[in-house]
């Protein structure tokens, strides 16, 4: 049970990472209808300038996170202005490119400015102790942040940080559901993802509606940045790196689709998890199918590495269109 | 056609009856001076590329990597399908061949003929998978699926084979009927490889199947509908740019003797996009003065700029992407029908934007669009 509920936050905490540059991904999308392959470049500028704003100017921990959040707004607004409001009227392979173009071009300057090994990324002091899950009966240590899970025997510690992110996560997924929801802003961008002609005809200004969209997806991302720094360390090929599989997500949630996108994250966040997990268990499986535990063992290990595309080439052969993929979204 | 397009029945006939027209050969003379005329540039490559600062290895990269980017064309250019995983196809002929060397033998045709198989299975795998959909689609797909391989290729179980992060080493020296090959020998079977690759590649280009592909990238739905089964000309066409890419692939093993891992990363396939790009998608020559273009800027203007010539180059494509979508073939094109005014117009060949950036342009548009 204890192995099983630390496999499970650790699903979750990569889910969440995914969840949050996917979701930011499949905003974009489905509103501007532009794949933007510097997301992961967004991303990556958060883990940056999160770095310089704790070790430069030593600034509190939340501080620096909507310091940076609103930085990464205004970068949004600014690309989507500057750059992108001129590519809706081309091919969707321009707007790859262009984009494209733009992941290189950060992750070269930033490669520049503060080379190619990994920034060192300060955990506020709070993060830096584990959080202990404890069962019925036992007693956590005193002074540590400690949580009671009626289920577990004895403790299970988790890094406080990570726990923080999945928190974060989830109430940044709450905090846009609410906003699309809810507001009359959200009313007009979820029209406008439906027929933006329509709104136009209607005298709506979606255009301005549009760039504050890119700035939210932006500012997701940097949030996710801030958070993802420490866990998957901050250098310039992150972005990159991060984008691969966050796309995966989008295509197995489906295109456009924020719901898919979450189920998605979340999806490959415990394929990754669990098969670390199943590795543990190879002598036993082997001796269940009465194979060699050796290639068992390497088996699961080039499983382990290749274990989100297996999902994703699943869930394609089974549901071309992604989980909640509609029909007649850019095919 | 968008007479033909009231009345589906009439398509048919019509698409066959250019078809036909497309298929009629040019003038041979013609044809063999555009490729003797190629032939001399690439063959005396090595000779006019040290006047420019170049060298005789840069000469070789710049042949096999041409033939990259002339591949890439025919899937991008004229089906209009942007893969962002030809590495794939590049690195697995690489590590095939590279291990066949090392186990069956050092000479280049029975590696050849093993490398074409495994491309094949590994063409027909991605190709099923990716494109079932286009567009957006099929570009993050084969990206994942390029990934995929990278990662399965770096992994603990095939590490003992293919070397891990290190790449593969200690290839035995290749050899052509026993005669072993050096470097210069290298230049010219490549580049013999090239011109006949690029003949080739005006042929299916020119053919009523290359009308085909064009026809799949204006609106395959149509297509469809006329009963054409895009499916497998979009395969065919995905197949055939993956066996320029694994030549590529192969040359590049036979010409290095080892197999580095990043011929698998996406990086791979992002340099053959920017080739294509920068040179002018669509004109098969344009990828290959691409390829020249990077290399080159690669290897002699780096010595120049030092090491931040990634983030110039960066810029130099996301300049040309805004501003130049057709690339240099077409700034090319545009300077000359600036001088020579009897040239007639000609509509663009970059993936759907055909009949806005004529407009733009301030030209009539031609053709029954």
């Amino acid at each position: 049970m204890n192995v099983i509920f630390t496999q499970l936050l650790a699903g979750l905490q990569v889910g969440a990472i995914y969840a949050l540059i996917a979701l930011g991904l499949t905003l974009i999308f489905g509103t501007l209808g532009v794949v933007n392959f510097a997301h992961g470049a967004l991303y990556i500028i958060g883990s940056y300038i999160a770095v310089l704003l704790l070790t430069g100017l030593g600034l509190n921990f939340w501080l620096v996170l909507i310091l940076t959040a609103l930085l990464l707004f205004g970068i949004g607004i600014v690309l989507e202005r500057g750059l992108m409001r001129f590519f809706y009227n081309r091919p969707h392979t321009d707007q790859i490119l262009v984009t494209f173009g733009l992941a290189i071009v950060v992750q070269e300057a930033l490669r520049w400015r503060f080379g190619a090994n990994p920034l060192q990324y300060p955990i506020p002091s709070w993060a830096g102790r584990p959080t202990f899950f404890y069962g019925a009966g036992a007693t956590p240590p005193e002074g540590s942040l400690a949580i009671p899970m009626p289920f577990l025997t004895g403790f299970v510690p988790y890094p406080t940080f990570r726990l923080t992110l999945i928190l974060v996560a989830v109430l940044t997924v709450l905090a846009l559901f609410a906003l699309l929801r809810f507001t009359k802003f959200g009313l007009t961008v979820r029209a406008g993802m439906r027929d933006p002609e329509m709104l136009r005809f209607l005298g709506v200004n979606i255009t301005q509606k549009f760039s504050i969209v890119f700035g939210i997806g932006a500012l997701i991302a940097g949030v996710a940045g801030v958070f993802g720094g420490p866990i998957v360390t901050v250098s310039p090929d992150v972005g990159m790196a991060l984008l691969v599989p966050s796309f995966l997500v989008v295509v197995i949630g489906g295109m456009g689709s924020m719901i898919g996108a979450l189920v998605a994250a979340v999806l490959i966040g415990m394929a990754s998890s669990f098969s670390v997990l199943a590795q543990n268990y190879t002598s036993d499986i082997a001796a269940l199918i009465g194979a060699d535990s050796g290639i068992v063992q390497t088996l699961f290990a080039a499983l382990q590495q290749i274990v989100i595309y297996l999902v994703a080439v699943i869930v394609l052969l089974v549901r071309p269109r992604g989980l909640f993929g509609k029909k007649g979204v850019f095919e | 056609m968008s007479v033909a397009s009231a009345d589906p029945r009439a398509v048919q006939p019509r698409a066959e009856a250019s078809a036909r027209r497309a298929g009629t050969p040019r003038p041979l003379l013609w044809e063999a001076l555009v490729v003797g005329l190629f032939a001399i540039v690439v063959l005396t490559m090595p000779f006019w590329i040290i006047w420019i600062n170049g060298y005789q290895v840069l000469a070789n990269h710049i042949v096999i990597w041409a033939m990259f980017a002339l591949g890439f064309d025919i899937l991008l250019g004229l089906t209009g399908y942007l893969s962002f995983g030809h590495a794939a196809f590049f690195g697995v002929a690489a590590y095939v061949a590279g291990l066949s060397f090392k186990l069956v033998s050092s000479d280049i045709i029975p590696a050849m003929i093993i490398t074409g198989i495994a491309l094949t299975i590994v063409g027909l795998f991605i190709g099923y998978l990716t494109l079932k959909r286009s567009g957006i689609y099929f570009s993050i797909l084969t990206l994942a699926f390029g990934e995929m391989i990278h990662a399965l290729v770096k992994s603990s179980a095939l590490q003992q084979w293919t070397g891990g992060d290190n790449g593969l080493t200690d290839i035995p020296n290749r050899t052509l009927l026993g005669i072993r090959l050096e470097e210069d020998l290298v230049f010219i079977l490549s580049a013999i490889i090239l011109i006949v690759g690029f003949a080739a590649a005006r042929q299916i280009k020119r053919s009523p199947f290359g009308l085909m592909l064009r026809a799949i990238k204006e609106n395959p739905m149509r297509l469809e509908y006329t009963g054409v089964n895009v499916w497998r000309y979009k395969m065919a066409a995905y197949l055939i740019s993956a066996m320029y890419a694994g030549m590529a692939g192969f040359l590049i093993v036979v010409l290095e003797g080892y197999v580095a891992s990043e011929y698998l990363y996406w990086t791979t396939s992002g340099e053959v996009v920017i080739m294509s790009v920068i040179g002018g998608v669509g004109t098969l020559i344009g990828p290959m003065m691409g390829a020249f273009f990077l290399l080159y800027f690669e290897n002699v203007v780096q010595a120049e700029i030092g090491e931040q010539w990634l983030l110039v180059l960066g810029l130099v494509f996301m300049f040309m992407v805004i501003f130049v979508p057709g690339g240099f073939a077409d700034l090319i094109r545009k300077t000359w029908r600036g001088i020579d005014k009897r040239v007639r117009p000609r509509r663009h060949n970059v993936p759907d934007m055909e009949p806005n950036a004529d407009r733009l342009a301030g030209e009539p548009r031609t053709g029954s669009v």
